[in-house]
């Protein structure tokens, strides 16, 4: 019997009687029993025989073993002899000892330290552990002690828990709004947070609680929206750095950033002039090919005459602000923080306290209060500091600054955070939606405009330039009805505009948003050209967006939603509009286009879209008549489907030179592993059989290192055209040893250089996904030894993003493997029934030796002599079994340190990447899916620049371009047909 | 939900030299009982006896004994019982018999059955009492067989122990 079964029988037969008797040894050898002394129960009588008295008790109270904790010993005053004779006392108190250990016995039940244990089954009830009151009277007692005790017990550990409010005084407004701010300490919460709360599955992800899909199936549906109606998304999460001062000195500092060579930069003429959004890829100062912190879209804020000054925002992503922000800093020499109290007026760049109060009537708030029922709480919340709603970022403290002055060239920067709210769009009909959710802000009256108002609008209404420009972009506006799709306007058009409140349009039922094409395209077909063509004029993408003081007017006056509805019911006719539009109502907005697939040749400007960027406070009142108008709403799942069918990189996922997307990767590797381990060790994929060495992380940079220094022995032996890659792969294998010693210092990069992937793609034979249409190869150079070598000088170490369709059946999944077919595999190819080659099974040789980790605890209790003979043993099979050497060698430097031996997955020391498998590794995939799109699989991912060129040139001319995928939990090949898009 | 079921015998063991009382021992009994059945029953019953058959409380001071049979076959081994006319325990053969007093489903059965008649015949025994002293330490015995009063104190003792055992 264990030690715990031996407790758990003792604790039950605490109160069992034990025989009374005494053990023939003591009988013989003493004159009295040793345990003769007395029990609790006749302790207190003192016989005249009683030789042991109370100093006999405390010696061995457990004399009789270990389990008879309880037992009673009674007759204690007797003797070893008793009286030939009946003698009454004795023969009571024998007696009455006996009735006492039975009625414990009877009394308290076995085992349970439940008081119900008392009571019979039938009568026992689940309330009752609970609440006492549900026991019978006569166990209430004992209950309620026990109760208390458990209690204490549990009070020791945790502290008490906070006696909880009602639930009707914790859902009043006052009280839930001091609970929101509480839990938005930590994470900022966007505006529309309640609203995706309700709907979506939540995620604390960089600092935010976003949603990442909807609890309603809707996989389809958003794809559908995307591609022929609207799909919706609060992107607010997204970080705005707003950058101010001379154009010139700017461009100059933020020209190290970027570089010609990766497509246009911050000063491209067309987003300059502030007509265009534009996108680049950031790297830290001066380091272009090595070193990318990430992608960024940024903005300019049209000129005024005459002045130099220029206004810029920068988009990007959360995740790679905390390394942005340091080096825009560096690059404009803004190290002066502005702490935000003693920030001067005249500057536009002050800093909005985060707390915000709500714009509420005060005086209604009162009255209500004074004639309120419920004085005591009115007392109570006039005490206390009011809840204040929290607009912008809750988790920064007031103080902290956000913007940072230079003293050397009058650079200001201004983090923005949270103070611009940024709704996406997708999809050909968003413009609709748009045009039906807002209005362009009415005029106001005479007599408003010649009175003095603290509003912005009635201000602007007296300029009559800005009421003309105000005008021009409702024309606009207007003219933006009669579009096809989202997708004809030139990519990345800004459109400033000034609209209504868009609640007072609010449709009383869901309504789905169409084009009416047909009506607009009677009054201006010119003028629907001419934007289609030319997009908007540079003046009318002028917005009072851009200024500190309107956007912090407009979210201070807004009218909350009570007052409104107040107002609604005070209309003559239920239901119609207010109809003189209250003045708060004007919102200055900014639309910005969102270009949809820019890249490759079919499926072009799918996903196209608008963005809608408002001032904070807004959120809400946008969003609701928005899905009023029949969008779907997709979460970051459907950001990543979006970019997916788009192809293009999707941060951060599809960065892994950038610090983010190492971060990523990183994050992903543990939650996937963690996966993994929750399944029970013998269901669990093998990846080792399966050949798969990283499922959960691509080793990125061990790959690129192996392909270079393949590519470089390609180059010394230079024996001729037909070296097959496989035979690379076997000189790899032997000199696998000194890659560590080689190791060069350069870092993976990803190849961002437009003209090398100009030619790159010429030379992997762009055709379609699905191979019907032949494109044009153009002025590529053709693809031979001397034009190989000389590209890889330049890109040995780079990946190379690329888009793979599979031509027959098969849908890839994350990190599958992309490989280079072999020459009897594109011979096979031209079979219809050959739909890929196998990989033959792999060997487990981790498996016995996790095996025998856990039989050595075992053994060592035994003899350790009998465990290192077993040891010998068993380091001898591998070896036998196994011919390469590295991998036993391997196998020998992982077993002196086998604790982390995971079943089924390779130690950390990988061995070679590229020749693992029969087919040579090339690269990974980073999204793959069945493409709704296309109609296929399709995967994107990232392959070695060296070993694809490798692979190219062995391939015959037909078949160029051809690759293989495998998923890592199969061990069929799949043929895929490789693209690069530029 | 399902159990094996037994009878338990509560038997007094009569004893002609009460000095001998305290040799008893449950091995011994055990060790009787069998050898009864088996001269009674033969090697059937001796098999029966064999099966769960055990001694579950002997008290030398007062000859009380606890005996448990199989529910299917109480009645036979019990018709051994009145055969038992001595028992032989550390090399001495006490002469006794066994007097059944009640027969229970379950121990607690048993166990409430004894101290109502432990309980009872002290109650014959005070009125008889011949001496003062006598009749003082019946009286107190009495009083101690009770719980009441002392149960609450009982139980706080009880609990202390419990929490001891959890700290460690």
């Amino acid at each position: 019997m264990s030690a715990a079964k031996v407790k758990m029988r003792g604790k039950k037969m605490r109160n069992q009687p034990a025989s009374v008797q005494y053990p023939s040894s003591l009988l013989n050898a003493e004159s009295s029993p040793k345990n003769g002394g007395d029990t609790p129960v006749t302790g207190v009588h003192e016989g005249p025989s009683d030789v042991h008295p109370f100093t006999a008790r405390p010696k061995n109270p457990h004399q009789r073993g270990g389990w008879v904790r309880g037992h009673q010993k009674d007759g204690g005053g007797y003797a070893k002899e008793m009286s030939k004779y009946i003698t009454a006392g004795p023969f009571a108190r024998a007696r009455a000892a006996e009735v006492s250990t039975m009625l414990k016995a009877v009394t308290k039940t076995t085992g349970s330290c439940h008081v119900f244990g008392a009571l019979p089954k039938h009568m026992r009830r689940r309330a009752m552990s609970h609440n006492t009151k549900r026991l019978p009277r006569r166990l209430r007692d004992a209950a309620n002690r026990m109760r208390e005790k458990s209690l204490q017990a549990g009070s020791k550990k945790k502290k008490e828990q906070a006696k909880s409010k009602s639930r009707k005084a914790r859902r009043r407004h006052g009280n839930l709004l001091l609970e929101f701010n509480r839990r938005q300490r930590k994470n900022v919460w966007l505006e529309t947070h309640i609203w995706h709360a309700k709907r979506f599955h939540m995620v604390k992800k960089w600092g935010y609680c976003l949603g990442d899909r909807p609890t309603y199936k809707c996989y389809r549906p958003s794809y559908r929206a995307m591609s022929s109606h609207c799909l919706l998304q609060d992107l607010s999460y997204y970080c705005c750095i707003e950058l101010q001062g001379e154009e010139d000195k700017l461009l100059a500092s933020l020209s190290q950033l970027c570089s010609k060579e990766a497509g246009p930069t911050f000063a491209a003429a067309v987003c300059l002039s502030g007509r265009r959004q534009g996108s680049v890829v950031v790297y830290r100062a001066g380091l272009y090919p090595s070193q990318p912190l990430g992608p960024v879209t940024f903005l300019w804020r049209p000129r005024t005459q005459g002045s130099a000054h220029r206004q810029l925002w920068i988009w990007a992503h959360p995740n790679m602000k905390q390394d942005l922000l340091p080096e825009l800093q560096a690059v404009c020499q803004c190290c002066e923080a502005v702490v935000p109290p003693v920030l001067p007026v005249v500057t536009p760049a002050e800093v909005v306290p985060t707390v915000e109060p709500e714009p509420k009537p005060e005086k209604t708030a009162e009255a209500k209060q004074v004639t309120g029922t419920k004085r005591k709480r009115t007392f109570k919340d006039a005490g206390g500091p009011p809840a204040k709603k929290i607009l912008g970022d809750g988790t920064r403290s007031p103080t902290t600054s956000v913007t940072w002055k230079s003293s050397s060239n009058g650079i200001v920067i201004n983090d923005l955070t949270m103070e611009i709210v940024r709704y996406r769009l997708i999809g050909p009909q968003s413009h609709s939606v748009l045009a039906e959710t807002m209005e362009p802000a009415t005029d106001c009256d005479e007599m408003n405009k010649s009175q003095p108002s603290s509003l912005w609008w009635p201000e602007h209404c007296k300029n009559q330039s800005k009421m003309n420009l105000h005008r021009e972009q409702a024309d606009v506006f207007h003219i933006l009805k009669g579009l096809y799709s989202t997708g004809e306007l030139p990519s990345g058009t800004v459109l400033g505009l000034t609209v209504d409140d868009p609640r007072l349009t609010l449709p009383t039922k869901k309504v789905k948003a169409l084009p009416c094409v047909k009506q607009a395209q009677e009054v201006d077909e010119e003028k629907t050209r001419e934007l289609m063509l030319r997009g908007v004029p540079e003046h009318c993408c002028q917005s009072y967006l851009w200024e500190q003081s309107v956007r912090d007017n407009v979210t201070e006056n807004k009218i909350s939603e009570q007052e409104l509805n107040r107002m609604r019911s005070e209309v003559l006719v239920p239901g119609s509009r207010l109809s003189p539009t209250p003045l708060q109502g004007r919102v200055p907005v900014l639309l910005v286009h969102q270009p949809g697939k820019q890249l490759g040749h079919e499926m072009s400007s799918w996903g196209a879209g608008w963005d809608l960027l408002l001032p904070k406070g807004w959120g809400m009142a946008f969003w609701v008549p928005l899905v009023y108008r029949g969008v779907h709403i997709g979460g970051l799942n459907m950001s990543l489907k979006h970019s997916q069918n788009k192809g293009a990189p999707h941060f951060p996922h599809d960065y892994p030179d950038c610090p983010a997307g190492v971060r990523f990767q990183e994050e992903q590797e543990t939650q996937l592993l963690d996966k993994f381990k929750r399944r029970p060790p013998a269901k669990r994929t093998n990846y080792i059989k399966h050949g798969c060495l990283a499922p959960f992380c691509c080793p990125w940079q061990q790959l690129a290192e192996e392909w270079e220094l393949i590519s470089r022995q390609g180059g010394e032996e230079r024996k001729g055209d037909q070296t097959q890659t496989t035979a690379e792969a076997d000189a790899l294998m032997t000199s696998h040893g000194d890659i560590p010693v080689t190791k060069p210092p350069s870092r993976v990069t990803v190849l961002r250089n437009r003209k090398s992937l100009r030619v790159l793609s010429g030379w992997c034979r762009p055709t379609t996904s699905k191979g019907q249409r032949r494109c044009r190869v153009g002025e590529v150079p053709p693809l031979d030894r001397l034009a190989l070598t000389s590209f890889l000088t330049a890109h040995g170490m780079s990946l190379v993003w690329v888009r793979l369709s599979i031509l027959s059946k098969g849908k890839p999944e994350l990190h599958a493997m992309v490989c280079a077919p072999t020459a009897e595999d594109l011979k096979l190819l031209k079979k219809e029934s050959f739909s890929g080659p196998q990989e033959p099974t792999h060997k487990d040789h981790f498996k016995s030796r996790i095996r025998r980790r856990k039989k050595a605890p075992k053994k060592a209790a035994t003899s350790s002599l009998c465990r290192d003979k077993a040891e010998g043993k068993e380091s001898e099979l591998p070896s036998a079994s196994e011919p390469n050497p590295a991998t036993s060698e391997d196998a020998k430097s992982s077993s002196q340190s086998p604790s982390h031996l995971v079943v089924g997955l390779w130690p950390d020391p990988l061995p070679s990447v590229t020749a693992h498998c029969s087919r040579v590794t090339l690269g990974w995939v980073t999204q793959g899916d069945f493409s709704l799109s296309a109609g296929c699989g399709e995967a994107l991912g990232f392959v070695s620049v060296a070993g694809l060129l490798n692979t190219l040139l062995n391939q015959p001319m037909e078949h160029r371009g051809m690759l293989l995928l495998r998923d890592p939990t199969s061990l069929h090949y799949r043929f895929a047909k490789i693209n690069i898009e530029v | 939900m399902v159990r094996v079921k037994s009878r338990y015998l509560l038997c007094e063991v009569n004893v002609s030299d009460r000095s001998r009382l305290l040799l008893l021992d449950d091995r011994a009994v055990a060790a009787t009982v069998k050898a009864a059945v088996a001269r009674i029953h033969g090697d059937y019953g001796a098999a029966l006896c064999s099966i769960r058959f055990s001694v579950k409380y002997l008290n030398a001071h007062t000859g009380i004994v606890f005996l448990r049979f199989p529910k299917k076959c109480y009645r036979l081994l019990w018709s051994a019982l009145p055969f038992i006319t001595c028992i032989e325990t550390r090399g001495q053969k006490i002469s006794c018999f066994l007097n059944c007093l009640h027969v229970g489903g379950t121990m607690r059965t048993c166990q409430k059955f004894l101290i109502r008649y432990n309980t009872q015949q002290l109650h014959r025994m005070l009125p008889k009492c011949k001496n003062e002293e006598e009749k003082q330490q019946v009286q107190k015995a009495i009083l101690n067989c009770s719980l009441t009063g002392r149960n609450k104190e009982a139980f706080e003792v009880e609990s202390e122990s419990e929490e001891d055992e959890e700290e460690e």
